[in-house]
């Protein structure tokens, strides 16, 4: 079925065959596709459609390298005038396998690679996986671990809703927004840094506790953000709530309502942003976020301007999480007090041989859950439900690690949600569901 | 014949699956739902398997959708969380196509499980009843083979559409199949990378650029 294209002086072998029955498969689901636009009663879907089809009919490429699509992205869009008729959505150029290199990797090896999907919250993304590993083989992290991983991964949600506020506004017209929220992006760096030793990729956790304590220059900085920056994220609020241009571009474009964002599968500020009250902060509670307080922003309209309200809101609420976990932080050890759970002090590495075998046996076996156990756990990342599922034969590594990127369901829900609005709003609604093709291309 | 791959190390005092798990959620206490299943389904629930808390139903490959469908309809599991697949290595029963779902009302979680042969890779779609279920199919499709019957749009998710294999299977070794996917030429007019991981195969990558001469090169150690 495959058709090649003749080139001159070319022979066909040496050809990407894939390329032409890859486009030939889009064309023929977007044929295919069924019409949700007209079962939606958009009145723009009612009016007189040209019987010339040359008139008004065109196929739309957008992406994959396209600055508006938030990474490589491809929107293949039926266009019926200005209006989009139909959508696909092509993803897979970012795709390297991970979840088939981490069944060639320990446990603790596999972590770097976390870093690398949602690359703009790496912190959740490694306390996601030490969490999942953790159930799976029964360790217990130490208090204080926990507490550092949760001021942790919300600064990790702060640093990812800057980006997508930035960007967002970016593509609705406004590039000043953009170096203000980075201003705010390079402080969070800076925490990282002096808190991990790495700024972007920080792989800091480590399974049954942590890395490193946090030093007090950390906490310092820590303290001193917290303090500053619901000033200026209420500044930006005020600034942007009455923004005629940003409401005008937001309201009332991509509605999902609740039973719709349910059917879809759409997690995080998206769901929320329909009305539903899913965030597994409290719906499954992990570390310690069923002992401090904080509000879930919830908003039922659905529509762009929703998810922006979600968002914001949501950085307001970390921020007072950081704060309340930072009064709380007790003192103690950071890591698991077991040489088959966790990695040894470094004092222990140095000074005894017994420390010295079992970093060793960590770093070259690691944890080893028992043969045939399976288990998921799920993280509210930035972007909504980070889970993963991972079953084990009983050795370190694990035979099959399952990732439910949160990006990956909403872009699904997105190339529904395009269908019936004019192409101009198509960045306006790729910001608003926040994608990160890392993670969504796995 | 599957060979098998590792030697299996599991300490003695790992924990067990009867010892209580740190990490267990109330969520997934769902021994009511495995009870109102076994009464609507009887023969169809296969097994149950409990770890970490978590129920794991086993059903009959062909009475998926149904389940689905009660669980859907009757149960409040209107929210399809997680579809996957995975590769048991198994003479029998070879894959495996789990189902997380939630009832966001009541707070639950259950995973269901299906097994599906290597002779028979077809299975039931949920595609009609979970709308959130369609990329999720496509990518277990795209990764292990397995035939979703009844979707709508089963293409490949991320690998192209003339891939020969299926690369999450166990036997789909780490670094590839030389030549199975082409690759631009490394230098403009060279010609494709047919292996990327050339020198792990045994062979001499190609350079993207031309090296230049080294004085301390072969020829003129003699010198």
């Amino acid at each position: 079925m495959s058709t090649t294209i003749e080139y001159a002086g070319v022979e066909s072998e040496d050809l990407f065959s894939f390329w032409p029955r890859h486009n030939e498969a889009i064309q023929q689901r977007l044929e295919s596709k069924h019409a949700w636009l007209e079962e939606r009663h958009h009145p723009e879907a009612q009016h007189d459609r040209a019987e010339d089809a040359l008139e008004h009919q065109m196929t739309l490429n957008i992406g994959p390298q396209h600055p508006a699509t938030h990474g490589v992205l491809r929107c293949v869009v039926k266009l019926d005038g200005e209006l989009i008729e139909k959508c696909v959505l092509d993803i897979g150029y970012l795709h390297r396998g991970i979840e088939k290199l981490a069944e060639s990797k320990t446990y603790q090896e596999f972590m770097p690679y976390t870093d690398r999907m949602d690359y703009l919250a790496p912190y959740a993304n490694n306390v996601a996986w030490c969490l999942a590993v953790e159930k799976l083989a029964g360790i217990e992290v130490p208090e204080r671990a926990q507490w550092i991983r949760m001021i942790m991964c919300e600064l990790a949600r702060i640093s990812s809703h800057l980006l997508w506020l930035g960007v967002g506004l970016m593509d609705a017209g406004a590039v000043s927004v953009f170096l203000w929220t980075f201003q705010g992006r390079e402080d969070l760096y800076n925490i990282f840094d002096e808190m991990t030793g790495a700024r972007f990729t920080v792989s800091h956790s480590r399974i049954g506790g942590l890395a490193s304590d946090i030093s007090p220059r950390a906490l310092d900085l820590i303290r001193d953000f917290v303090d500053r920056y619901p000033a200026i994220v209420q500044g930006w609020r005020k600034f942007l709530n009455r923004n005629r241009i940003w409401i005008g571009r937001n309201e009332g474009v991509g509605v999902v309502t609740a039973e719709e964002a349910i059917a879809l599968g759409l997690t995080g500020p998206n769901l929320r942003g329909s009305g539903v009250p899913y965030d597994i902060r409290r719906f499954e509670p992990y570390l310690k976020y069923d002992e401090v307080d904080f509000t879930i922003p919830l908003r039922t309209e659905g529509d762009c301007l929703a998810r922006y309200h979600v968002r914001m809101e949501e950085m307001l609420e970390s921020l007072k999480i950081i704060e309340q976990c930072l009064d709380r932080l007790p003192e103690g050890p950071i890591r698991a007090d077991d040489a088959k759970q966790a990695y040894p002090t470094k004092d222990e590495v140095y000074y005894s041989m017994e420390g010295l075998i079992h970093d060793f046996m960590y770093t070259d076996t690691g944890v080893a859950p028992p043969k045939g156990a399976a288990a998921y756990h799920a993280i509210e990342s930035p972007k909504g439900e980070l889970g993963f599922y991972l079953e084990s034969d009983g050795t370190g590594n694990p035979w099959r690690a399952r990732i439910n990127a949160p990006s990956y369901t909403n872009l699904q829900g997105l190339e529904w949600m395009m269908e019936g609005h004019p192409v101009a709003d198509i960045v306006v609604l790729i910001g608003s569901i926040d994608p990160v093709m890392g993670e969504a291309d796995k | 014949m599957h060979e098998t791959l590792k030697f299996h190390f599991t300490p003695v005092d790992t924990p067990q699956p009867d010892q209580a798990n740190p990490h267990a959620k109330a969520s997934t206490e769902v021994a009511g739902v495995v009870e109102a299943l076994r009464g609507e389904f009887g023969e169809a629930i296969l097994d149950l398997m409990v770890y970490a808390g978590e129920h794991t139903v086993y059903v009959e490959k062909k009475r998926i959708a149904d389940v689905c469908a009660f669980l859907k309809d009757q149960q409040g599991f209107a929210y399809l969380v997680d579809l996957g697949g995975a590769d048991r290595f198994t003479d029998e029963d070879r894959f495996e196509v789990f189902y997380n779902l939630v009832n966001i009302d009541a707070g639950k979680r259950l995973r269901l499980k299906v097994r599906v042969d290597e002779d028979d890779l077809h299975v039931p779609s949920v595609t009609p009843l979970f709308r959130a279920a369609n990329w999720n199919e496509r990518e277990c499709y795209d990764m292990l083979g397995v035939i979703f019957d009844g979707h709508p749009d089963l293409r490949r998710m991320y690998m192209p559409e003339d891939f020969e294999y299926y690369p999450q299977r166990k036997e789909f070794p780490l670094l590839g199949i030389p030549g199975s996917l082409p690759l631009p030429p490394q230098t403009p007019e060279g010609d494709l990378t047919m292996d990327p991981f050339a020198a792990a195969h045994g062979s001499k990558p190609v350079k993207s650029f031309e090296e230049p001469p080294s004085e301390f090169s072969d020829e003129n150690s003699e010198i």
